[in-house]
């Protein structure tokens, strides 16, 4: 133990930072690093899981630049996260902000809220189905049929389908952004708001250049965390549409679900490989230029 | 400018009584400074000013205006936080300019109420700043400017001192009162410090458990004080406090000694207190109030606190501060006669 000992302070917290760090980043470059450089090396590869992997250059990516359903796939993508993402920040923020100052049953409410994010996603996706279903079947076409108002084609109608799976997969999210919002209200010392009652200012004002600018941070955050969320959208989509997986006529389907599609329905792993890559890629993207608009003002 | 009474004020916080009516009256253009241990009652008087807290029961009057039911921004007065509650995003002069919102004022008239303001709190080079460009002293200045800014009649100041560090403290203190003597608008300040209550106030009110101890000029509560509070919060270090009791030949004190003098009234239980600085080293040959030997000395510079043993009681005098005394040394203490306090123990009230 004397090399040990004759180390300095700063040395011997070195050794102890990277006798700590050692195991997760062993596990992160087993379970993660390894296999993200595996897909991108795929991604320029044939191989059908079973025989030999054989190079085949960018042929998967100008497939897949030139297959009509990637393009319809990408829309889809981003319809989930241009609607969704700012949809759940904006239900969220109002629940918190109104939530923050209910004192009664406070806990309770915010327990409530909580439910759907703890619950199986594949359960909600099921009960959402139900709902969504024709009479005499489906909850909410019940309901309209009792009020004599023709049904309403949910599922099954090429431009509603999108919106009706993104519903429940809002309201499964909102729980954890209204909890991450009220922490963001709560860190903002309540003598601002006294010092801009004393000022005079109205309640929108205060809204608008108090509490927003302030919460920033927590906007941020939840934003890149969000659009990421709707990005890989998957279980919803797959459960709620489980008879044509991204149906009707791949109007739901979004990239995550073609990706598995590709994969293990059509075993062409390279393509896959090359859609996780693109997926990855915008990933990558959308996160870094919000970051970077988010920060910048 | 306004006059500022309290009538009978009351507050409760669920079923705790915190102020059990508070009665005072400023003048206009009057500096006046809160002051006492925390739970007092002083900030929750001042919020309650502020229209910050409701008032369970009895009358705010600002000017000849009972404000009780009023909204923060009708009763025309300014804050000032303890931690400056400016805001982080914006800038010194839209932080200065923020109290100015909903003024019927042109842009161009606010602007120039921004630079005057700025100047006079000789800031004018840091209004295009954010506020983490600032520095401690440079933030108060901002929330003394927002203030400021709308020209109130009552200024509202909540400990703003008590973020700085000591020297600073010093200097905001003095321009807290310069800027006082130059705008000379009714200033009401909220401060646990004793000394920014003394070097500050016109009036000094000493608040404790929710009720007014005493409302005087600084010289008055130091000289008067009311009580043994009063008397033990007010100066540092605290006055010297002695039990005792009455005899024929004077009050016989329980350090062992007896005070040959008495006041009019004199109940059975008597508390004598005499302040550090006014008990010094008798003259040679002077018949001295009481001796003990020295058991700590603090030399302050300019002067030297020694802790002294009379009997069982450790008491504080002042000698000057070239001469050290050495620990365990014997010391002859005297004071003049006017300097000796008297109070009743039972009810801490002071005795004439």
């Amino acid at each position: 133990m004397l090399g040990y000992r004759a180390l300095s302070i700063k040395q011997k917290q070195v050794v102890w930072a990277w006798g700590f760090l050692a195991l997760p980043v062993l596990f992160y470059s087993i379970i993660r690093f390894y296999p993200t450089f595996g897909a991108i090396v795929l991604s320029f590869q044939d191989w059908n899981l079973l025989g030999d992997k054989t190079w085949n250059g960018i042929e998967n990516y100008q497939k897949l630049f030139a297959d009509p359903v990637f393009w319809k796939v990408f829309s889809n993508t981003f319809l989930y996260l241009i609607i969704g993402t700012p949809l759940s920040l904006v239900f969220s923020f109002i629940v918190a902000y109104n939530l923050d100052k209910v004192r009664f049953m406070h806990g309770t409410i915010r327990a409530l809220y909580f439910l759907p994010f703890m619950t199986s996603t594949v359960a909600m996706a099921w009960l959402w189905r139900w709902f969504y279903q024709p009479v005499p079947i489906g909850l909410f076409n019940n309901m309209l049929a009792t009020m004599a108002i023709p049904q309403f084609p949910f599922l099954r109608s090429t431009f509603w389908a999108l919106p009706s799976i993104l519903a429940p997969a809002l309201w499964a999210g909102l729980g954890f952004q209204i909890i991450i919002f009220m922490a963001g209200l709560r860190a903002i010392p309540n003598t601002y708001y006294e010092a801009a009652r004393i000022d005079g200012v109205g309640p929108w004002t205060i809204l608008w250049e108090i509490t927003l600018p302030l919460l920033k941070p927590t906007i941020v955050f939840l934003v890149v965390f969000s659009s990421i969320g709707f990005l890989r959208i998957f279980d919803q989509v797959f459960n709620m549409t489980t008879n044509d997986p991204g149906g009707p006529l791949n109007s739901t389907k979004p990239l995550v679900l073609m990706i598995y599609d590709t994969a293990f329905n059509a075993f062409d792993m390279g393509y896959a490989a090359a859609q996780t890559v693109v997926l990855f890629t915008i990933l990558l993207v959308v996160s870094l230029v919000q970051l970077r608009i988010m920060r910048s003002r | 400018m306004a006059t500022v009474a309290l009538k009978d004020l009351v507050k409760t916080f669920d079923k705790t009584e915190v102020l059990h009516g508070i009665n005072l009256e400023i003048e206009d253009g009057e500096f006046v400074v809160f002051v006492g241990p925390s739970g007092c009652g002083k900030s929750t008087t001042l919020r309650m000013l502020a229209g910050l807290e409701e008032v369970t029961s009895g009358e705010i009057h600002i000017g000849d205006m009972m404000v009780n039911h009023l909204e923060p921004k009708e009763r025309n007065i300014a804050m000032v936080f303890q931690n400056y509650a400016i805001y982080p995003h914006m800038s010194v002069r839209k932080n200065i300019g923020f109290g100015l919102r909903t003024a019927k004022m042109s842009k161009q008239d606010k602007e120039k109420r921004i630079d005057e303001v700025a100047e006079i709190l000789s800031m004018s080079e840091l209004l295009d700043r954010r506020p983490s460009q600032l520095s401690g002293g440079q933030r108060q200045r901002v929330a003394i400017g927002r203030a400021m800014v709308r020209d109130p009649q009552v200024f509202l100041f909540d400990e703003p001192l008590s973020n700085l560090d000591a020297q600073l403290r010093t200097q905001m203190r003095l321009e807290i009162k310069k800027l006082h003597q130059r705008v000379g608008t009714t200033i009401i300040f909220v401060t646990h410090d004793q000394v920014e209550a003394m070097t500050l106030a016109d009036r000094i009110v000493i608040m404790k458990d929710g009720y007014i101890q005493q409302v005087g000029t600084p010289t008055e509560v130091y000289q008067n004080p009311a009580n043994l509070f009063v008397a033990q919060f007010i100066g540092a270090p605290s006055m010297n406090m002695l039990e005792g009791r009455l005899t024929n030949e004077g009050i016989v004190l329980d350090a062992g000694f007896t005070i040959p003098v008495r006041p009019k009234v004199a109940p059975q239980g008597m508390t004598i207190g005499i302040r550090p600085s006014e008990l010094t080293p008798a003259k040679e040959g002077e018949a001295a109030l009481m001796e003990g030997s020295v058991s700590v000395v603090e030399p302050l510079g300019s002067e030297t606190l020694i802790y002294v043993d009379v009997g069982s009681t450790e008491i504080v005098a002042t000698v000057p501060g070239r001469t050290l005394p050495e620990l365990g040394s014997r010391v002859r203490l005297n004071t003049p006669k006017e300097e000796i306090h008297f109070f009743d123990t039972k009810t801490g009230q002071a005795l004439k």
